[in-house]
Formats: structure tokens, sequence, C-alpha cells
């Protein structure tokens, strides 16, 4: 018999149909119900229109989508015939604002869903804290502002640069939120110093710690998360950034990747009507986001732990929680390389002149995001959005899998709906 | 109307066809939890709630406010329920009615998902035509794509004080939507003087003559009530788009509509001709200090 488990709280909406067998999950297809589209509503208008209208693809992770506009165009510039040379600024800046952004989410996602879910599983009675999420949020999307104006929905990049020029002042603004968060981090979720914290090189290492993350950390054992949650064990990285190499991996073997081989199909999902697509790489299920540019990014720790846990619930959740890590230092890195007398804006030709394709690839804070386009005399022809859950989660058929599919496959129906949450659902990109 | 003190409003926040920029804006509010003390969540997107979604969906609660995020969708279902009929039951039994964001306002981005028959909750653009037309006076919209999380605190904390929002034409409180976003811009200057931006990534000139500032045209406190009290879409060089009006979004939104490179659309409030004079006379003078570079400094390059 097939049951339907409606999963809400998530960014937007899902539906799960379980075919549950002996008390364990046989097969789980997924539905996503909502559909807005995005892409047909930019046929037609200036290509510039969509630095606008495609960060509104999502509430928590549009800085992502505004990034893979810019690409795009600028892509598209090149292939014109117009290439556009960035200066170190205006790169650093933007790759300053995704990363506080990815920084939001994975904050908003420990405290709002994955502490309390794993809270339920264990039966604790432990006082939850969903509002300290909310706001370190708050605090790296401050520092986003700085420079973009707002967070949500800015559009301060723009092809050639960014809208906004900088003073010291803002910089200072900037590295004083950020060491904010930092401490925040340090004695509210982890409970030692972020150094102490990025040198950990084993699981063992946790054993000292008392805080948020050391009760995340004891209960995913507890539950038993390191023996469950299985995807394929195969990673994709595609964006080209500052903090983050394209690679695709096959346990830990790398692979060079070119985005062209990304394609979606249609979805299988048999008892409701779904909007979703699977994104696939070669034909093949990839496992995106955090763990994904962790296991690329060579980081020891979450390396450590796949050699024990392999692709465990366990592992994501924690590459998930070493990410805010890496990245918070990251992000003072990217600050103190910011010369402010350097251009944030480049001319080129009026966007009227540009009739090419073009494609952006970043990392958002679930994985890869690829934007492309198609302009005609400065108008978007066609735009076509391939998002990170449609390769995490999207639904296919029993023999073919997507990694949330085979990872929810054998365990309990509330495990499977835990395990779900760890790739960080996110249905409103999914649809778009 | 005043709210029984032991007794705490409660607020459904439900969502129609949505981004859920609104959430995550609402989410950076300063002191979220002081606000949030003052309330019981019965249903919420993202935040604790104290009833499940699918008991919301069954239409037997009672809220004194129903949040609305989203576009209208008369199709649209929530696990197989109607929008329709779950809006109509909390539209009757609920005392206020938040339309927030443009999307529930006004239809806004998500109206061209479906032109011929999405709409905001009471208006459909400008029109007063939108499903809630029955329930009109309970109905406050917040408009903009997103809300700025003050001006949804500032309406639930007027309801729980058992005060009146005012509002205006439009359903908007007037208190945040008498002022202009060019209220407060850094770049009021330069619009007095009529000096222009010459391109983006300066901190000087004004945006409104070349690259598309609907600032002066907008009903809005962006300018006032910092973003993420910290800056604003023109203090970072980028124009304003107007977010908060009906016709949000427009098109072409990086360049200034011009006629014989004068803009078409003037301040509200202002006869074109007396902006015209008043531009040209401020042209006539050249003012070196807003015309070369606010900071200089010393640069390699
Ligand atoms: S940039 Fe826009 S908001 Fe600022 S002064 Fe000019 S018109 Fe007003
Ligand atoms: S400045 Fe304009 S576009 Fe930006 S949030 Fe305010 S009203 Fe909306």
């Amino acid at each position: 018999m097939i049951t339907k488990q409606l999963i809400d709280q998530i960014e937007g909406e899902a539906s799960i149909f379980f075919d549950i067998k002996d008390n364990v999950v046989d097969f789980a297809t997924i539905a996503f119900p909502h559909f807005r589209g995005i892409e047909s509503i930019l046929k037609g208008k200036n290509a510039l229109d969509a630095l606008v209208i495609t960060p509104r693809v999502c509430g928590i992770c549009g800085h992502a989508h505004l990034m893979a506009t810019v690409r795009a165009i600028e892509d598209a510039y090149k292939n014109a015939g117009y290439p556009i040379e960035l200066s170190k600024k205006i790169t650093i800046i933007r790759e300053f604002t995704l990363v506080m952004e990815i920084i939001q989410n994975h904050f908003k996602w420990i405290y709002l869903t994955i502490i309390p879910e794993v809270a339920k599983l264990n039966n604790s009675t432990k006082v939850q804290t969903p509002l300290k999420g909310a706001y370190a949020a708050s605090i790296a999307s401050k520092a986003i502002a700085v420079f973009a104006g707002q967070w949500p929905h800015s559009s301060y990049m723009i092809p050639g640069g960014i809208t906004a020029d900088p003073t010291n002042i803002d910089l200072l603004k900037a590295e004083s939120y950020v060491d904010e968060l930092i401490s925040f981090f340090e004695k509210e979720s982890i409970g030692v110093s972020l150094d102490a914290f990025l040198s950990f090189e084993s699981c063992k290492d946790f054993n000292t710690l008392k805080s948020d993350f050391s009760y995340l950390e004891s209960s995913l054992m507890n539950i038993k998360m390191n023996e469950k949650g299985f995807a394929y064990d195969r990673f994709l990285v595609i964006g080209t950034h500052t903090f983050s190499k394209p690679s695709k991996l096959k346990q830990t073997r790398p692979f060079s990747i070119d985005a062209k081989y990304v394609t979606t199909v249609d979805t299988y999902s048999p008892d409701q009507a779904s909007y979703a697509k699977n994104a696939q790489y070669k034909n093949a299920f990839y496992e995106t986001g955090p763990l994904a540019r962790a296991m690329a990014g060579n980081l020891k720790i979450v390396k450590n732990m796949h050699r024990r846990f392999k692709d465990s619930a366990y592992t994501r959740v924690m590459a998930r929680v070493f990410e805010v890590a890496t990245l918070l230092e990251h992000a003072k890195e990217l600050l103190s390389g910011i010369d402010i007398s350097q251009k944030s804006f480049l001319k080129s030709v009026d966007i009227s002149k540009i009739t090419a394709r073009g494609v952006g690839v970043v990392e958002a804070p679930r994985g890869p995001l690829l934007h492309t386009v198609d302009i005609k005399d400065g108008l978007i022809q066609e735009y076509k959005i391939v998002t990170p859950t449609q390769f995490n989660i999207g639904s296919s058929t029993k023999t073919n899998p997507t990694p949330a599919q085979k990872a929810m496959m054998k365990t309990t129906q509330d495990e499977a709906v835990f395990i779900f949450r760890t790739f960080d659902v996110c249905s409103v990109c999914t649809t778009h | 109307m005043h709210s029984k003190q032991d007794k705490k409003p409660s607020i459904i926040w439900f969502q129609g066809l949505t981004c859920n920029g609104n959430t995550h804006s609402f989410l950076n509010l300063e002191n979220l939890k002081n606000l949030l003390d003052k309330f019981e969540i019965l249903s919420h997107p993202s935040l604790p709630s104290t009833q499940n979604f699918n008991t919301v969906l069954s239409c037997t609660l009672e809220c004194d406010i129903f949040i609305f995020e989203g576009a209208y969708d008369p199709l649209m279902k929530r696990n197989d329920t109607l929008v329709s009929k779950i809006v109509e039951y909390y539209a009757k039994s609920t005392k206020h009615i938040i339309a927030l964001g443009s999307c529930a306002s006004f239809g806004g981005l998500f109206k061209a998902s479906a032109p011929d028959r999405n709409s905001g909750l009471l208006f459909n653009e400008q029109e007063k035509s939108g499903p809630l037309l029955k329930y009109e006076s309970k109905v406050i919209n917040i408009s903009g794509c997103p809300i700025h999380p003050e001006w949804l605190a500032y309406t639930l904390h007027m309801i729980a004080k058992g005060r009146e929002v005012e509002i205006n034409k439009l359903h908007r409180p007037i208190e945040l939507y008498s002022t202009l976003a060019h209220h407060g811009c850094t770049r009021n200057e330069y619009f007095e003087w009529k000096v222009d931006a010459d391109d983006f990534g300066e901190k000087e000139g004004c945006l409104y003559y070349k690259q598309g500032c609907r600032a002066p045209m907008t009903h809005s406190s962006c300018n006032k009530i910092l973003w993420n009290e910290v800056s604003s879409k023109t203090r970072v060089g980028t124009p304003c788009f107007g977010c908060t009006e009906p016709d949000f979004p427009r098109q072409n939104l990086f360049a200034t509509k011009t006629n014989m490179s004068i803009p078409e659309d003037v301040p509200i409030g202002i006869a074109k001709r007396s902006y015209l004079t008043m531009a040209g006379i401020a042209k006539t003078f050249h003012i070196k200090r807003l015309e070369g570079k606010l900071i200089d400094y010393k640069t390699a390059d």
C-alpha cells in the first residue's frame, strides 16, 4: 500500500509516497506540486531584467540565482565577441556575498530544521532554540546588505561588475559582522574556537565538546544515522569559486567535468503531478552540496568521516556544519583581499548589441545551479534553470532511484523523512 | 477592541504561490523573539508552530490574524485542498487579514504565472477585484518584494495593542507608505541639482535619469527604515525597481524611459511642466563639488 506524507517546513512543500514492506521503505516517490513558470515569465524580456526576476525564484538562495544570471549574461557577452574582464575587487565582493548567503542558509537549516528533527527521532525533550538560527542568519544578511543593499532579493550584481562602490567604512562594517558571526558560532554552536574546530581531524575530537554541535553529533550517532541514508557515494561540484573546484567524484576519486554534460529529464511521480525534473551528469545521478564540496576540496575531517561512515546521513549533516566553519574563515580572507581603489563596474556595449547564448554556473547552498540564457538583440529568447535539488532529490524509478530516493530505502518511514531533510530540500527552487 | 491580556492573538501564516522571500525577510527582524512572544503562532512556514499543517488545511481552527504570502491562484491546492477554500474559511472567521508582499497585495511577479486567473487577495494590480472583496474591511496590504521585516512587525504590534492601523486607498498602512523610496536616499543632493550618475558602480550621481530609479514614483520607506538595518538599493547604486507598487515588475528595469531625453515619469504629485522648469534651471548651474569624485583616494591605478 502506498502512503502519502506531506513534508512542510522545508522551502516550499513536497509529498513523499511511501511503499512500506516489512516496516521499512521499499521505495518512495516524491512530488513537488507548485509551479510558477519563471522560465516562461522571462521570455521576451530585456536580458538585464533577469537580474531582478531570477532572485525571486527563491527566498533563501536568491543571491545564488542572481550570480548565476550575471555569469550567464557575461558569458553571452563573451560569446558575442565582447569579453568582460572583472576586477579582483568585483570578483571578491561577489564571492563574499554568495558565501554569506550559504552561511545564512546553513544556520537556518541547522537550528530550524535539523536539530529539532533529530530531537524528535531521539524522543529528546531538549529545549529547542530555533531563533538562534534566525539570529545568525540575520547577521549574515547584514554583511550581504553592506554591499548588496539588502537581502533577500538584491540585484546589485550586473554584467561588468557590481552597482556598489564601497568605502573602508563598509569593509570594516562587513568585517565586524563576520566577527560577530564567528563568536556566535564559537560560543553557541560549536563550543570551541573556530581555529581549533577547523584543526579537528577525527570524530573523536568532538567528544570533548559540550555544545549544540556536540548534541547534534551524538544524537545522530544515537539513532545510527552513520549507518543509514547512503546515496551513490558519487559527488558533483560544478561551480567555480574561490571556495570550490569543479569536480566529479566516484567515492574519493576525482575526475574533471564539463557543465555541458548536465541534462534534465521529467520525474517519475505516478501518484501526484510534480513539476520537478531530474538533473543528471552523463545520465547518472550524483549528490551535490556541502558534502560534495568538502569531498572535492579534500577537507580532512569530512574525508575522515567519509572513510568510516561513507555518504551516510551523518556525514551529510556534519559536512554542512563544517562548511559553515570553513566559509566563515574564508569570508574573512576574502574581505582582507579587497582593494577599494579598484573599479566596481566596467562598461561594455549595450545589451541590445548582444545576440548569443550564455551559461552561468554557481555553487548555491545545496549545490550547482545552472542558468542558460539565449539572447537575441538584448532580449531573452529562452531561459533554462537547473537547480541543486533536481540533482539530489527529483524522483525516479525503483531501478534507477535519485540520490534521495536511494538514501531513504530500507529505513523506517520516520527515518526516511529525516534522511530526506538531510538533503536540505528546496521545493521552490526545484519547481521554479 | 482590546485583546485580553491572558490570551495572545493567534496567527496563521499561509502561503500561496510564492518564493518564500517574505518569510525569510521576516526572519531577519531584530528582536524577533520580542515580537513572537506577544503572539501564538498556530502555523508558520518555518517557525515552530502549535498546530500541524494538515489541521490548518482541515479548516477547523480559528485565528485572530491570517497572514497570506504569495499570489492567489484559485486553482492552486495545498496538499489536495483548494487554496480558495482555505482562504475563504479563514477570511470569514479571522479578525485581521494581512496580504504580505506584493504578490499577495496586487498579484506581483507570480501573477504572471497565470495572468488570467492569478491576483492579490483584494487587488488585481490597481483594480479592487480580488477574491476577498467581501472581507475588504479586514484586509491590510503590506506590499514589497519582499516586505521589510519592520513593516510587518509594526503592523502586528499595533494589532496586538488593539490599536488601529490606518490604511490608504490601496489598503497600505499610511505610516509606511506615505513616504517615497526616494526620501532619505544618500543621492538626494544629486537629484536636486540634476547631476546624473555616469554609470553603475559609483557613489556619485542620481540614478533617476539613466539607470531607471523608480524611487520618486514609489511609495515605501526603504531609505528611512534601512534594509537589514544597514543600507538600501539606491545607497549601493542599484536603481529602485518600484517593487511595492501594483505595477511591479515593470520592464526594462535598468534603464530610464525617456522622451527626447526627458524622463517619462516624474516624481509623484509634481506636474511635468513644473518639474521640467525646475530641472532646466538646476541644470544650468555647474557645481564642482557634485561633478567630481566625492572621495579622492590616492590610487595606484
Ligand atoms: S537614486 Fe533614486 S532614490 Fe536616490 S536620489 Fe536619485 S531618484 Fe532618488
Ligand atoms: S528601493 Fe524600491 S525596489 Fe528596492 S525594496 Fe524599496 S521599493 Fe522595492
